[in-house]
């Protein structure tokens, strides 16, 4: 369920953005979660149109994917990808670790649709 | 013919929550106050836990509470005879709290003297762990009634807690509980943190966690919470 506290901070950078590049609407938007975040894909979809509604980005494509973890052990500084319930380095077996990657929600791009006719 | 114009934006998605808790944490720090994001599901005891916590630290210490909550000023309502100051943030329809509501209620509240700003976040225990206050520490509390297996349910917020409270111990005999699986799914997450086994009721564990406090102000005033964005 925190998929819709994300998906209302996602819609008013995605309206900020199009209001600052002049986009007339919103017609796709492209994120990146991490997957330390546990985006579940189906629930964001959802929330995301819920939290869009009345929007600029009503009704838009949210294509989502997927960044992996990585993360450095803070003992021993092996680079590993951690499972998201298991941090336990696999060299000296202590779950020490510092996050390099796979923990930020990334609002990557956001496009518009301009069909002959209805575009300028 | 078909024209698409595509923005590259690339923005962390939290960016405007995180600023704001950047800042607050900047406020924090010139008042040497310790600030706390308590978070936990709805009913673990952190009212109760305050109520013991506030009296405890006096007179060495003085404490502010924020307290969020869908709704009513109950919590606040509990705590305002012994903190120096507490207030009440209701949230409607939101299940955590933001940076910038923290920001408000530091523009009521006069900071000069006090030495802890404990924040009882909503209860829930996933979106807190999204929405960095500027916060100092935080801690999770884990209540034996909700059962053993909620570490590895909610792994994100057990690995980012700076201090993990298992409360209501005193329910330990009376429930099937197994405290190793929740050492050792703790241990897979999150070597670092300290776990207390504490209960409000009994006074077990208070002492523990009170020179917790005092030991980590000490140490940390104005220190990065670990999920500070820098
Ligand atoms: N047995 C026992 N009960 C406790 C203990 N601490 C709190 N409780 C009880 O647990 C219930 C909930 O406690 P609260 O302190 O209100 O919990 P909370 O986390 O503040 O709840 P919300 O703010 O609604 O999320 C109350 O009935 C308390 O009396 C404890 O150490 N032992
Ligand atoms: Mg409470
Ligand atoms: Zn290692």
């Amino acid at each position: 369920m925190h998929e819709l506290s994300i998906a209302m901070e996602l819609v008013s950078q995605i309206v900020e953005a199009a209001e600052a590049n002049r986009l007339p609407r919103v017609d796709e938007i492209e994120l990146e979660a991490g997957i330390l975040r546990l985006v579940v894909p189906e629930i964001m979809q959802t929330a995301f149109q819920e939290a869009a509604r009345e929007t600029i980005a009503a009704g838009a494509a949210l294509i989502l994917t997927e960044k992996k973890a990585k993360v450095r052990c803070n003992q021993c500084a092996l680079v590993f990808e951690p499972h998201v319930d298991d941090f336990t380095c696999p060299k000296c077996r202590i779950a020490d670790a510092k996050v390099l990657e796979g923990d930020q929600i990334i609002l990557k791009s956001v496009s518009c649709n301009l069909s002959e006719g209805n575009g300028k | 013919m078909n024209k698409k114009i595509k923005v590259n934006v690339v923005k962390n998605v939290l960016q405007a929550n995180d600023l704001v808790a950047g800042r607050n944490r900047q406020v924090f720090k010139e008042n040497k106050v310790f600030a706390l994001n308590l978070i936990s599901s709805p009913g673990s005891g952190k009212t109760t836990l305050l109520e013991k916590t506030i009296p405890a630290l006096k007179p060495e210490h003085k404490s502010i509470v924020i307290v969020g909550d869908l709704q009513t000023t109950r919590d606040a309502d509990r705590l305002s005879d012994q903190a120096q100051q507490a207030v009440q943030i209701n949230t409607g329809m939101s299940c955590h709290l933001y940076a910038n509501q923290i920001a408000q209620s530091l523009s009521d509240i006069d900071l000069k003297g006090a030495d802890f700003v404990f924040i009882e976040n909503v209860g829930n225990m996933v979106c807190p762990g999204e929405f960095d206050l500027g916060e100092n520490a935080k801690v999770i509390l884990l209540s034996v009634p909700e059962g053993d297996d909620k570490v590895a349910k909610y792994p994100t917020i057990f690995r980012v807690a700076d201090l993990i409270l298992l409360t209501k111990v005193d329910l330990l005999g009376a429930l099937d509980f197994d405290l190793k699986r929740v050492k050792e799914d703790l241990s897979k997450l999150n070597a670092k943190a300290t776990l207390i086994e504490l209960s409000s009721k009994t006074g077990q564990g208070m002492d523990q966690w009170l020179d917790w406090l005092k030991a980590k102000r000490t140490e940390g005033i104005g220190r990065q919470a670990r999920f500070a964005t820098e």
